[in-house]
C-alpha cells in the first residue's frame, strides 16, 4: 500500500431518488451511480459538473446527511453507514458543511453569536465565558468584527454571511470540511475574498476541503485534485494541472473548451463542438452516459459502459476510446495581454489592498 | 465644449460618447439617472453610452449596480408609479425612448428594439404553447395571417437550431429544458427582425456547455441580421467573447468605458482592475486573488464623491468628496477616476 490512508472513501455509493410505489411514487432518478472516490489528508479536492449531474447528492452522502441506497463512505477507516446515530453525532464535529447559499442556511432569528455558538454547545465542553472568547475568535478569524456578533444575519452582506456560515463550520473544531458551491452565490470582488479566507483557514486549521463547484476557474484556483462529474458518475479524475493542460475525457475537454476566457480574440468560438442537452438522470443512456453528445461516440460507446481504469500519474478516466483520442486542454491564451502601464496598475492594486487589508470585513 | 450641467447633476454627466468617434449611433442614451420611491440616491446616475448598428455594447457589472435598471427603462419597463427619471434620454433611431406617449412605445417594443430576460420561464406563458406565443408575438406587430405567422415561428425556431422544431413548437415552456427555453425566446425576441436587441444576463441561468452554444447562436444570428446589441452580463469572460464595446458600471455609476480590447489590455478606473484581479485564472495558479475590500454601499449610504471611494485602495479625500469627471481619450476608452493612469499619480507621488 501506498502512504496514508484517505480521510475519506467511498466504495460503489449509489443513490437512488424516487421509483417507490404508492405515496413514494415517481420516477427513479439515478442521482449517484455508482461513484467510488477517496480524497487525501489535507487536500483540496474538488468536485465539478453540471447542472443535475449529483454533485449535491454527492457531498451530502459524504457527511451521511442522507443515506445512500447502497455502498459505503468510509471517514478515517469507519464506515460511516455503520455507525449509530449517537457515534454519528460525535463524529459530526469532526466534518462540516458549508452551504452553498447564505442567505438561507442561517436562522434568521439567532444573533451571529447564538449561530457561532451552538456548535460550540453541541460538541464541546466549554464554560460559557470560554465560549464567548472563542466566538470571538472565531469570527476575528474568518474576518468578522467581534462587535457584529449581537446582530442578525439580514444585516449582513452576502459575503459576510457566507463568513458566518464558515465561523459556524469552524467552531466545532473540523477536519474536514465539504463546501456544496460555497462561493457560487457571490460576486466576483466577494467571491475572491471567501476563496482566500479558505485557503488560509485551510492552512491555518490544518484542513481538507472537498469543494463542490461548476465553475472551473474555482477550481482550477483552489483545488489539488479534481472529479469531473457527468450523470451521476465520476468519468475522470485528476491532478488539477494536467487535467486542465491534458484532459483525457472528452467531456471534460468540452467543459474547458467552453469556458469563456477574459481575454478578447483568444478563443475560437466556433471549436465548441459539444452538442445537445444533457439527458435526464431518470433515463441516463445506455453504454457510455455521454454517448449522446460525446463528438468520438462510436458503436461500441452505444452499448458498452466504460468504468474508470488507471491512466497513469495517479489519473483515472471513463471512456472507451481515451488512449486514441487527442488530449485537447486549455489552450491559447487564458488572459489578456496588459500593456506595460496595465501591469504597473495592477501591481500598484495588489500593493496598495495588501497595505490596508486586515481592517475591513 | 460641452453644456454647463445643472446642478445636482456631477461632472460626468457628459461623458462623450465613445462611439460618436466610429459609426453613427442606433441607440443613444445620455445622462440617464434614475430614482426609485424612497431611495435618496439614484440608483442608476448620469449614465451615457452609445451602440453603432451591427455592433454589442456590453454593460458588467457587480449584483445592484442598475444594469437591469438601465434596460428596463431603456424598454420602458419600469413601475411608473414609484419610479423617478430626473434626466435623461435615450434616442433609437430618432426619437427619445423615455418620452415617448405609451401606444408608440408599444409600437416599437418587441418589434424594432426587443428583449430577453435572464429567466425565460418568467417571460414565457406557461398556458399556451411555444408556437402559438411566437405567433402572436408576429401577429401583434404585422398584419400577417396565422398561417403565415406560425410559418414563421417555424422559421425561427430552425434559425435557432431548435432540433425537431415542427414538434418543438406544439410544446409548452415547461416541456423545455433551460438551454431550449432560451433559445425559444431568442426566436421570439428576433421574429420580428429588430435593430437593437437588449439581452440581460440571457446565459448566467445555464451550465457552461449551454452557455457557450447560446452565445454562439447569439454571434451567428447577428452576423447574419446586423442586430445591435446591448448584452448585459457580470461575466467578464462572456464580456471579452461577445463585446465590441464595453461600459463598466458600479453603483450606478459607468466608471469606466472602450472598445474591448482596451478594456481587457489597459484598464483604468480602479474597479475595473479589481475586478479582473478577483478572476481567479484558468492559468497555472497564482496565489492569492486581488480582491475589493468590504461590500456595495447600499444606496441610503452612497458617498458623495466617487461612489467606488468607500472600497478604493487609492482614495483620499478629494475622491470622497467629488465626482471624477469621466475623461475620454482619442480611441473612445475613458474612465472616471482622479488618479488614473495609476502609474502616474501614484507612483509619481511616491517616487
Ligand atoms: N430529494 C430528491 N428527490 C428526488 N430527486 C432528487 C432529490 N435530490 C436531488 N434529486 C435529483 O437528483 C439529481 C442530482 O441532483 P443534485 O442536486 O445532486 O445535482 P447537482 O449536481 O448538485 O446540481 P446543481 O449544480 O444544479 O446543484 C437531479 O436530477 C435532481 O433533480
Ligand atoms: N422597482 C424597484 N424599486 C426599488 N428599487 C429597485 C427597483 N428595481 C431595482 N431596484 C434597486 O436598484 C438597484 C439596481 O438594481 P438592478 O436590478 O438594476 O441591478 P443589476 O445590476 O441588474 O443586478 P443583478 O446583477 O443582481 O441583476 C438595486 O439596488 C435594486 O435593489
Ligand atoms: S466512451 Fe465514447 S462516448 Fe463516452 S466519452 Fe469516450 S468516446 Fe465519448
Ligand atoms: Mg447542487
Ligand atoms: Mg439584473
Amino acid at each position: 500500500m501506498t502512504a496514508e490512508a484517505p480521510i475519506l472513501e467511498t466504495r460503489d455509493i449509489v443513490k437512488h431518488f424516487g421509483g417507490g410505489t404508492g405515496l413514494a411514487a415517481g420516477p427513479l432518478v439515478h442521482a449517484v451511480d455508482p461513484i467510488s472516490l477517496s480524497v487525501n489528508r489535507g487536500e483540496t479536492f474538488a468536485i465539478v459538473g453540471e447542472s443535475g449531474c449529483g454533485k449535491s447528492t454527492l457531498a451530502r452522502l459524504l457527511l451521511r446527511l442522507i443515506e445512500p441506497t447502497s455502498g459505503q463512505v468510509y471517514y478515517e477507516g469507519q464506515d460511516l453507514t455503520a455507525l449509530t446515530p449517537t457515534q454519528m453525532r460525535k463524529l459530526r464535529a469532526e466534518m462540516q458543511f458549508i452551504f452553498q447559499d447564505p442567505f438561507s442556511s442561517l436562522n434568521p432569528r439567532m444573533k451571529v453569536r447564538t449561530l457561532v455558538e451552538e456548535p460550540l454547545l453541541v460538541h464541546t465542553r466549554l464554560s460559557a465565558r470560554e465560549r464567548r472568547t472563542r466566538v470571538d475568535e472565531l469570527l476575528r478569524q474568518v474576518g468578522l468584527r467581534p462587535e457584529y456578533a449581537d446582530r442578525y444575519p439580514h444585516e449582513f452582506s452576502g459575503g459576510q454571511r457566507q463568513r458566518i456560515g464558515i465561523a459556524r463550520a469552524l467552531a466545532s473544531g473540523p477536519k474536514l470540511l465539504i463546501g456544496d458551491e460555497p462561493v457560487s452565490a457571490l460576486d466576483v470582488s466577494v467571491r475572491a475574498q471567501i476563496i482566500n479566507l479558505l485557503d488560509e483557514l485551510k492552512g491555518a486549521f490544518g484542513l481538507t476541503l472537498v469543494i463542490i463547484s461548476h465553475d472551473l476557474a474555482v477550481i482550477r484556483h483552489m483545488s489539488d485534485r479534481v472529479a469531473v462529474m457527468y450523470l451521476g458518475q465520476i468519468v475522470e479524475t485528476a491532478p488539477v494541472e494536467s487535467l486542465f493542460e491534458r484532459p483525457l475525457h472528452p467531456y471534460t475537454q468540452a467543459l474547458i473548451q467552453a469556458i469563456p476566457v477574459p481575454a478578447p480574440g483568444a478563443r475560437d468560438p466556433g471549436d465548441r463542438k459539444l452538442r445537445g442537452d444533457i439527458p435526464s438522470p431518470v433515463a441516463p443512456p445506455p453504454g457510455c452516459r455521454f454517448h449522446t453528445r460525446c463528438p468520438h461516440a462510436v458503436e461500441i460507446c452505444h452499448q458498452k459502459e466504460p468504468f474508470l481504469e488507471a491512466a497513469g500519474e495517479g489519473r483515472f478516466v471513463a471512456c472507451h476510446r481515451w488512449s486514441e483520442l487527442p488530449h485537447r486542454g486549455l489552450t491559447g491564451k487564458v488572459g489578456a495581454a496588459l500593456t506595460p502601464g496595465a501591469e504597473r496598475r495592477f501591481a500598484l492594486y495588489r500593493e496598495r489592498s495588501a497595505a490596508d487589508a486586515g481592517g475591513s470585513p | 465644449m460641452f453644456p454647463e450641467a445643472a446642478m445636482p447633476m456631477p461632472p460626468h454627466a457628459n461623458m462623450p460618447d465613445p462611439a460618436a468617434f466610429a459609426e453613427p449611433a442606433l441607440l443613444r442614451v445620455e445622462n440617464l439617472s434614475i430614482g426609485f420611491a424612497g431611495t435618496a440616491a439614484n440608483v442608476v446616475d448620469s449614465v451615457s453610452f452609445s451602440i453603432a448598428a451591427g455592433k454589442t455594447l456590453c454593460l458588467v457589472g457587480e449584483s445592484g449596480c442598475g444594469k437591469s435598471v438601465t434596460s428596463l427603462a431603456i424598454m420602458g419597463l419600469l413601475p411608473p408609479k414609484s419610479t423617478r427619471i430626473p434626466s435623461g434620454r435615450a434616442e433609437f433611431d430618432g426619437r427619445d425612448l423615455l418620452h415617448l406617449p405609451r401606444a408608440e412605445l408599444e409600437t416599437i417594443r418587441g418589434d424594432r428594439l426587443a428583449m430577453i430576460f435572464q429567466e425565460p420561464m418568467t417571460s414565457l406563458n406557461p398556458s399556451f404553447t411555444v408556437g402559438d406565443q411566437i405567433a402572436e408575438a408576429v401577429r401583434r406587430h404585422r398584419k400577417v395571417s396565422h398561417e403565415a405567422a406560425r410559418e414563421r415561428a417555424l422559421e425561427m425556431f430552425r434559425r435557432v437550431r431548435i432540433p425537431s422544431p415542427e414538434q418543438r413548437l406544439r410544446e409548452y415552456p415547461y416541456q423545455l429544458s433551460g438551454g431550449m427555453r432560451q433559445r425559444v425566446m431568442i426566436a421570439m425576441a428576433l421574429a420580428n427582425d429588430p435593430q437593437l436587441l437588449i439581452a440581460d444576463e440571457p446565459t448566467t441561468a445555464l451550465d457552461v456547455t449551454i452557455q457557450a452554444q447560446i452565445l454562439e447562436l447569439m454571434r451567428e444570428l447577428q452576423r447574419e441580421t446586423g442586430t445591435s446589441m446591448l448584452l448585459i452580463t457580470h461575466d467578464l469572460g462572456v464580456v471579452a467573447e461577445t463585446a465590441d464595446m464595453v461600459a463598466v458600471m458600479y453603483a450606478g455609476h459607468i466608471v469606466e468605458s472602450g472598445p474591448v480590447e482596451a478594456i481587457f489590455r489597459d484598464p483604468q478606473h480602479p474597479y475595473t482592475i479589481g475586478l479582473m484581479g478577483s478572476m481567479p485564472s484558468l492559468g497555472a495558479r497564482t496565489g492569492r486573488l486581488a480582491t475589493i475590500r468590504g461590500s456595495v454601499p447600499p444606496p441610503q449610504a452612497m458617498p458623495a464623491g466617487c461612489r467606488f471611494s468607500t472600497r478604493c485602495p487609492f482614495a483620499d479625500d478629494r475622491c470622497r468628496r467629488e465626482v471624477p469627471p469621466f475623461v475620454l481619450g482619442a480611441d473612445g476608452h475613458g474612465a472616471a477616476c482622479f488618479k488614473a493612469p495609476l502609474e502616474i499619480h501614484i507612483e509619481g507621488k511616491a517616487g
